[in-house]
């Protein structure tokens, strides 16, 4: 017969890192991933979970201002690091704006992600192209827009 | 938004945006509540098998599991809404691999996790059956005791031989379309909990919280009204939540174990038990004269429902209906048949049975055109229905008809017009072709009842709340409807609070399926204005004696026999201190027929058309294809949204690309290979094509403002036109979808297309 695991066996490290500014420090065994620890420890449900493994980019956030899945971002990688979530993007932000204006949103699922993906790419190319607006994107999979709405958006908020 | 009487058209901001870019929106995956369970669903090993024993004493006692739940603690064990013929947890066989057999809640993620893997099964396998055709011998394995047919029909309209006899032309195919998975972003989630009156809570991503709870009550055995499901807004559903998913489950955990639960499936799990498009079998001989007329056309349908029938019985219905395409075939015959096999279940999915035949179809009438040598828009111009038209079934078409207009448009679009003279491309490996396809696809559940309510409620403050069950599953419904209400009522948009998919609070409005949510809920609406304005005449009538002849909803109030305005805050007041009631209800029922024999639904009385044209490039070293743009002429009725309109068609037309070329579910001997988005892959923002979205408005009289269903029609005639666009660039005649590299070059290189190019590659060399 298999012995069973527990949970009072798992093992448990501290990570301090700064989550939307603020300093943060959370209890959890090492390979949990920074998902895991907002969703389901943080309670902070902006930031979407499509897949889990990586395939769909709902669950990106900035990791020291770079897109990640925070899927596949295990929490030992995160020490130490500033995160930004969408909760900590500015709701009056230019990219929000325009996500909702140009329909950009349907069920809405993947806009968080959406945001962030678009967020970084205007930190690097404040001026896109219709391509780098593609490509920045490109892992990131809506279902319901057929992204043409979306790279509108993103062009808009660009000012482009 | 200052002008009032402009909202029907106006391209409102959905009102449910800016929340969900904010990430403060709440989808049922998102919800925590207090002291829940983790639960976790052990499904089938095997695509079929007897269940010889089930021991769950290992995961009972592991730590932090509270319960094991199986087929023993279900009262009622089987649902759907066909044919109850699916299992809440299975007892005696499991008949595909998504088969739930047990349910561990925990008070942790880990543990269910583990526990579900110390549920002991004794399993003994059986012969598994996967293809269709297979099934349908009578020595095939029997998925259920009563056979493998799961439906089946056949309809002869006209003299098909007739028609044969005299046709120049006959075009014959056989095509395959694929299975095809939802892939919405938000897989299956929901929350259950008891109420402060013991009732069960179910909080879930669905698209019928009415049908949903008529199936949990069922399966519990316990009244209804022991039961309310809410919908909040849901991450994508396309169909594949038009079923129950994680309700029942839910719903048992909590009514065993009194505690709140959560049941979110992954990624994977959402791939191998979510309902899918039908993979279908159409062989088609269609006959035409040499003038371009299509005389008759014989029909065969076979559908793979998978191991249940789902909504299978009224997708067959639809691919019947529609696989004359919206022409004047003057006869048919059609042979149509589910099956049930060991392959994963299929359901409804956008389109609900109209692409597969619709690319049959469409492959034909083009094929025809080619062996004719006319224009393939001409050929469909020539036999387009026309309002008033009486169809093959026989029946009148009696709503908006606008294909042939669409087929105008697209006949005078540039990308048609100009399609053979930009031949230059950068490499001579590669082809370019533009292709063309029409769509036809009834809306409102046809011949079924199909009946809605609405609520309408005047708040003290003048402002407005409407109350129905239809889901906003990403559509916009909800801000559609507030768009009506401000128009009917002349109130602004903001002041139209609209409340849905709640059973406890808002009137059932049925299902939010077969594009005819906006219909059904705008017709419900308006019964809803009209009683209010009786309302108004009884309060008048009560405080003056007189009844008033005339009501007028305007943008100061409600005006009274056209001398006295009364505010709608006033109003409210008025109606709640004479004891009226501040709320109506408005019923709507589609007009319907008669089914025709051996049919469930058909004939609809309301249908949506549209043209697709798709521009390819095809690489014939390589066999992909890619898609640089596509044009949608859609029949849209009014459109009440453009915005929305647009968005709807534009999603809808990349889904029909992923359809067409890429989604591949690969399944073998009943299990799926592609069991996430990097094996299974729908379209990114690389693969999207430039959409250009043109409505056709055509009015439909019965509906809301003129408007009709635009939810599915975008999707019917891409593929076609993809494929098409192929056989245009390339001259094969590629007979199955998904179309993928591989599948094409094999074509081009039986068709000599790929080695003629290797021989002149020397020379360009
Ligand atoms: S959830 Fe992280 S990529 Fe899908
Ligand atoms: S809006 Fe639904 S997945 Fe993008």
């Amino acid at each position: 017969m298999i012995k069973p695991t527990t949970m009072s066996r798992r093992i448990e490290k501290e990570f301090r890192f700064f989550l939307n500014g603020k300093a943060m420090t959370v209890r959890a065994p090492p390979c949990h991933t920074l998902l895991e620890i907002l969703r389901y420890e943080l309670r902070m449900t902006g930031t979407k979970e499509g897949c889990a493994r990586g395939d769909c980019g709902e669950c990106t956030v900035l990791l020291n201002g770079e897109p990640v899945h925070s899927c596949l971002t295990v929490m030992t990688q995160v020490e130490g690091k500033n995160v930004t979530t969408i909760e900590g993007i500015d709701p009056e932000h230019r990219l929000v704006r325009s996500f909702v204006e140009a329909g950009a949103v349907q069920c809405g699922h993947c806009t968080p992600g959406l945001i962030i993906s678009s967020y970084a790419l205007l930190l690097k190319r404040p001026r896109p192209t219709e391509e780098e607006v593609k490509e920045a994107i490109r892992g990131n999979l809506c279902r319901c827009t057929g992204y043409s709405k979306i790279v509108k958006a993103v062009l808009s908020a660009a000012g482009v | 938004m200052s002008s009032m009487a402009s909202y029907v058209g106006a391209p409102v901001v959905r009102r449910d945006a800016f929340e969900k870019a904010t990430g403060t929106a709440n989808y049922a995956s998102d919800l925590f509540p207090d002291g829940f369970l983790w639960v976790s669903v052990l499904r089938s090993r095997y695509p079929h098998a007897l269940i010889k024993g089930i021991d769950a004493r290992r995961a009972r006692s592991h730590p932090g599991v509270v319960a094991v739940l199986t087929h023993e603690d279900v009262p009622v064990n089987r649902f759907g809404v066909f044919a109850k013929d699916r299992p809440v947890l299975c007892d005696d066989k499991v008949r595909y691999i998504g088969d739930p057999v047990a349910l561990v809640a925990a008070e942790t993620r880990e543990a269910a996790l583990e526990a579900v893997k110390l549920i002991d099964v004794d399993y003994e396998p059986l012969p598994a059956v996967t293809d269709p055709i297979a099934a349908l011998r009578a020595d095939s394995p029997r998925v259920h005791e009563s056979g493998n047919i799961c439906r089946q029909t056949s309809l002869r309209f006209g003299d098909v031989e007739e028609a044969f006899a005299r046709a120049d032309i006959v075009v014959e195919g056989t095509y395959t379309t694929g299975t095809q998975i939802h892939a919405f972003l938000e897989t299956e989630a929901g929350i259950s909990y008891l109420d402060e009156k013991g009732r069960i809570v179910v909080v879930a991503g669905g698209q019928s919280p009415h049908r949903d709870r008529a199936e949990i009550a069922h399966a519990l055995n316990v009244p209804a009204e022991q039961v309310r499901v809410i919908t909040p807004y849901v991450g994508g559903a396309f169909g594949g939540k038009d079923d129950v998913t994680v309700q029942i489950h839910l719903a048992l955990v909590t009514a065993k174990t009194g505690r709140p639960a959560r049941l979110v499936l992954s990624r994977e799990e959402s791939m191998i038990s979510g309902t899918k498009r039908h993979p279908a079998i159409i062989k088609m001989r269609t006959a035409a004269s040499r003038d371009g007329r299509l005389l008759a056309n014989e029909v065969e349908i076979i559908y793979d429902t998978g191991a249940y029938a789902a909504l299978g019985p009224a997708v067959l219905d639809v691919a019947i209906e529609n696989c004359n395409g919206p022409y004047r075939v003057s006869s048919a015959r059609i042979d149509a048949y589910l099956v049930y096999t060991n392959n994963m279940v299929a359901s409804a999915f956008r389109g609900f049975g109209a692409p597969q035949v619709m690319f049959a179809m469409e492959r034909q009438v083009d094929r025809i055109a080619r062996r004719i040598g006319i224009d393939p828009i001409e050929l469909r111009m020539i036999n387009a229905i026309r309002k008033g038209d009486i169809y093959v079934f026989g029946n009148k078409m009696e709503g908006s008809v606008g294909i042939y207009e669409c087929l105008k448009v697209a006949m005078d679009h540039p990308i048609w017009r100009d399609r053979r003279k930009d031949g230059t491309l950068e490499y001579p490996w590669l082809r370019r072709g533009v292709g063309v396809a029409a769509g036809m696809k009834g809306y409102t559940i046809g011949a079924l009842p199909d009946r809605g309510s609405v609520s309408v409620e005047l708040k003290r403050d003048g402002s407005v709340v409407v109350g129905g069950s239809f889901t906003e599953i990403g559509q916009g419904v909800v801000e559609s409807v507030a768009q009506l209400a401000a128009e009917l009522l002349k109130v602004p948009v903001e002041r139209v609070q609209v409340l849905f998919a709640d059973t406890e609070r808002s009137p059932d409005t049925s299902v939010t399926s077969a594009s005819r949510q906006l219909f059904l809920a705008g017709n419900a609406l308006r019964k809803a204005v009209v009683a209010l304005t009786e309302r108004v005449k009884d309060l008048v009538e009560l405080e003056t004696g007189g009844r008033p002849t005339s009501v007028t909803f305007t943008e100061k109030g409600v005006l009274v026999n056209s001398n006295e305005v009364m505010p709608l805050n006033e109003l409210a007041e008025r109606l709640e201190l004479r004891g009226f009631g501040r709320m109506v209800i408005g019923t709507y029922e589609v007009p319907k027929v008669e089914p025709i024999a051996g049919t469930l639904e058909i004939p609809h009385l309301f249908f949506m058309f549209g043209v697709t044209m798709a521009e390819v490039i095809v690489n014939v070293l390589t066999g992909t294809v890619t898609v640089p743009r596509v044009v949608a002429v859609i029949d849209a009725g009014r459109v009440i949204n453009p915005i929305n309109f647009t968005g709807q068609i534009e999603g809808a037309v990349v889904q029909g690309l992923g359809y067409a070329l890429i989604e591949e579910a690969k399944i073998v001997g009943g299990y799926l290979q592609t069991k996430d988005l990097s094996t299974y892959l729908i379209p990114s923002s690389k693969d999207a094509p430039t959409i250009e979205v043109i409505p056709v408005e055509t009015f439909e009289e019965e509906g809301p403002f003129g408007a009709k269903g635009i939810g599915e029609v975008g999707i019917l005639s891409v593929a076609p036109a993809i494929v098409n666009a192929v056989a245009e660039a390339c001259g094969v005649e590629p007979t199955s979808i998904p179309l993928t590299p591989e599948k094409l070059y094999w074509l081009l290189k039986e068709g000599g297309l790929v080695d003629r190019l290797r021989g002149n590659e020397g020379r360009i060399g």
